[in-house]
């Protein structure tokens, strides 16, 4: 369908499976990681997932997390208008990943779609920063309190780097931390008059991402006759966490960091054993780094883990020009 | 030389295409047409997709082959992200339905039972998504002309294509403000017999959808695609009729020129021709294959229903009406209901039994446009008149003090109706007096220039002479 990629590099493509993105599930993850280190190990130069757009960023993360030591890239795309008429954004995205992984050092998992929403340029964007932040435009897919990685121009091929520091191209070894496929991981999303049974849903869970209200707070304390129910909220979760639930905060905000000593019903939170402080992660992101950190290491490592920069998924530093970009 | 069409077994159909006048047909943007400065613009590249059914459609490798760019203006606040090709549709405009049903039925046809809308490939860049979406409403209607019956096979509602700028080598530039508004399509069979039918065809069908009072007015509102073909041969189809009056002399150009081919021996091609204002026809593209739709996905079958649906009276109806019922002309009955002010026009006649419905018709139509010729203003007379009729219904005002005060609204002041009152029989008595004691033996045409001069505006001409003759003697 786009006879311009031959032009561009010499492509083999199969199909490892076929479905809407929500119907994924972490086998999937493993799936993908294990052909592309069979394709690697036949000596590829780069590898292009198309991969439905709906949970893409999910995938990026996930991969980023499975393969270690990756030392060609493996660029996810999607499209947000279907193949089928003419005006998809499919073949650009195709063509400028292609172009992208021929033209350029880099060697790592990212997502290339477009930067807006003209024909003119695709944006490689970093695997575990990044989210599907729009039903339908083309350029949906937008950086989280980062930058992009790159930007493809598809006028004059022109390769223009936004992020200095990147892996690239050499001779690692790649190995696999796949996922495991048992392990039982909620995303919650907190709302106001919230009840503890939402929260006990996930009591025989392994981990639990909070989608908290801005720095991380969720609705945990009684201050008046009506707000009973939090009080039951709050002791449900400590019950939890006391057996066992790895529990973990992120923001609906999308943007900015957690920070849980600024007031005191977060401070309790902390005490109880919520984690996430100072994590700048999307909800996403921590959802599937809790779930990898819980297949590959003890519980009391995940602790540890959750919250340390293991492969660029919390920035020390978020830069003013970040926001909303 | 003349032609015999039925000697040339020309066969001849017409394709009319209407703007409906409501929001777009899949989003709630306005159909607000404009060519002022757009605050989007955006760049798109379409390319030639292989459909649902595999193929490659002809047209659309016509156009692709030409690798062009598309630049699409838009604008914050009257398009969308619908527009852009950045939204799915909404659920179809439920107005431009009911709109479509009326002229089914007004078409004497057939409502289908179920309304699917069809994804149809365009890549000529006027639609940004690479297709226009349309539905069949209704089939096998029919409409009496004076050379029988020419029947309509489809009734179709469609979207309204994006409206070119500008062309280049390189580049299309396309305005997205038109994309989106409802069409409806009509489609008659190939009963047309010859050129002058046709354009009777086309105006009959047009006054049905101007019956509906929701069809949008003025240039490039409605647009007629005529196909004909002559002696079995090549079927060709002509686009860009500005003006019905032409339409004859343009059909019977064409047919001349299958005639000439056909009789050298040479080959006619299948394709789509635009119309030249000298009235002859030059090629414009291919004609479309028929890998060019697919059903549109987006949007859920629809099932219509027409049983509360009144159909409008008919324009030409409505004028015999207003003839017979109002003792109006032709002439201004007719320009009553093509401004579409019918009903206002029997509001006013039934509620001013004082004035004659000739003069409340010909103020309503004429006045503004006399009063754009001689003073160069505007004015919108439905606004007005009203209140100006009340006065003259109550003997306040003098018939021709009408037309003053409408003159002056127009020019934005504000109307002292104590100007234009008329004096009682007394005053007027008392006037007259005066000016007879003054001008002693003076001749009654003398007597009247002066009263004249004192009493314009405030009394009746007729009232004066009478009043006046009265006096004297």
């Amino acid at each position: 369908m786009f006879p311009e990629l031959t032009k561009i590099a010499n492509i083999k493509s199969r199909k490892i499976a076929s479905m809407q993105s929500e119907m994924m599930r972490f086998p999937h993850y493993n799936i993908m990681a294990k052909e592309i280190e069979k394709e690697i190990k036949s000596g590829t130069d780069g590898i292009i997932i198309t991969h439905g757009t709906d949970t893409m960023h999910y995938s990026s993360a996930a991969l980023r997390f499975i393969l270690e030591d990756l030392s060609v890239p493996v660029i996810l795309v999607g499209s947000q208008r279907s193949s089928d008429r003419g005006s998809s954004d499919a073949g650009l995205n195709l063509i400028s990943a292609c172009y992208f992984i021929a033209n350029s050092d880099f060697a790592d998992v990212a997502i290339c779609m477009h930067e807006n929403l003209s024909d003119e340029s695709c944006l490689i964007l970093p695997a575990l920063k990044t989210r599907k932040m729009h039903t339908s435009r083309r350029d949906a897919f937008r950086p989280i309190n980062t930058t992009p990685v790159a930007r493809v121009n598809f006028n004059d091929k022109n390769i223009s780097f936004m992020k200095k520091g990147y892996s690239k191209k050499d001779n690692k070894k790649l190995k696999l931390k796949l996922f495991n496929e048992k392990i039982k991981v909620g995303l919650i999303k907190t709302h106001t008059n919230m009840f503890a049974e939402e929260f006990l849903a996930y009591k025989n869970f392994d981990g639990l991402v909070v989608e908290g209200t801005g720095l991380g707070h969720l609705p945990n304390e009684e201050t008046d006759e009506y707000t009973k129910e939090n009080k039951k909220i709050f002791d449900s979760l400590k019950e939890m966490i006391k057996n066992g639930l790895i529990t973990v905060m992120s923001s609906q905000t999308i943007y900015g960091r957690i920070q849980m000593n600024v007031y005191t019903p977060m401070r309790e939170l902390q005490e109880i054993g919520v984690l996430g402080h100072l994590s700048d992660m999307t909800p996403e992101t921590t959802f599937i780094k809790l779930a990898w950190l819980l297949s590959n290491y003890k519980k009391k490592e995940v602790k540890g883990l959750i919250t340390k920069n293991l492969k660029g998924e919390i920035s020390e530093r978020i830069e003013d020009k970040t926001f909303l970009i | 030389m003349e032609i015999d069409y039925g000697q040339i077994n020309f066969k001849c159909g017409i394709e009319i295409h209407q703007q409906l006048d409501t929001h777009k047909l899949f989003c709630s943007c306005p159909s607000f047409i404009r060519d002022d400065k757009p605050d989007i613009v955006i760049k798109r590249i379409l390319r030639a997709s292989a459909g649902e059914s595999g193929e490659v459609d002809a047209a659309a490798l016509h156009e692709v082959k030409k690798e062009k760019q598309f630049v699409y203006q838009a604008y914050s606040d009257t398009t969308c992200l619908v527009e852009l090709d950045e939204e799915p549709p909404h659920d179809v405009n439920k107005e431009a339905l009911k709109i479509t049903l009326q002229v089914a039925l007004m078409l004497n046809a057939r409502i289908v039972d179920k309304i699917c809308f069809m994804r149809k490939t365009v890549v000529d860049g006027s639609n940004t998504a690479g297709f226009q979406r349309t539905a069949l409403v209704a089939a096998d209607g029919f409409i009496e002309t004076s050379k029988g019956k020419v029947r309509i096979d489809t009734i179709c509602l469609e979207e309204e294509a994006a409206k070119i700028v500008k062309r280049s080598e390189k580049e299309d530039i396309y305005n997205l403000s038109r994309l989106g508004i409802p069409l409806v399509e009509i489609a008659t069979a190939p009963d047309i017999k010859d050129p002058e039918h046709c354009m009777e065809t086309a105006k009959k069908i047009g006054m049905i959808l101007r019956s509906t009072n929701r069809v949008k007015r003025g240039l490039g509102t409605i647009r007629q695609d005529v196909n004909l073909s002559v002696k079995n041969k090549a079927r060709v189809e002509i686009k860009g009729f500005q003006d019905l009056r032409n339409m004859p002399r343009i059909i019977e150009n064409e047919a001349r020129r299958h005639l000439k081919l056909i009789e050298k021996g040479e080959e006619l091609k299948k394709e789509v021709r635009k119309a030249n204002k000298d009235l002859s026809t030059s090629f414009m593209r291919p004609m479309p294959g028929s890998a060019r739709m697919y059903p549109e996905t987006d949007i859920r079958m629809i099932r219509p229903d027409a049983s509360k649906i009144k159909i409008p009276e008919l324009i030409t109806d409505k004028s015999e009406r207003l003839e017979k019922d109002f003792s109006l002309n032709k002439d201004l009955a007719d320009l009553i209901t093509k401004s579409n002010k019918t009903e206002f026009f029997i509001k006013l006649a039934e509620k001013y039994k004082n004035i004659k419905p000739l003069f409340i018709a010909d103020s309503l139509v004429n006045s503004g446009k006399e009063i754009k010729r001689r003073y160069g203003k505007e004015i919108d007379i439905s606004e007005h008149i009203e209140e100006v009729l009340d006065y003259l219904n109550k003997g306040n005002i003098s018939k021709k003090a009408v037309f003053e005060i409408l003159v002056e609204k127009a020019q934005g002041k504000k109307v002292d109706y104590q100007k234009y009152s008329l004096m009682s029989d007394e005053e007027i008595k008392k006037i007259l007096r005066e000016i007879i004691e003054k001008n002693k033996g003076a001749p009654f045409n003398a007597l009247m220039g002066q009263a004249m001069a004192r009493l314009r505006g405030k009394a009746d001409g007729k009232k004066i002479v009478e009043m006046l003759k009265k006096e004297i003697s």
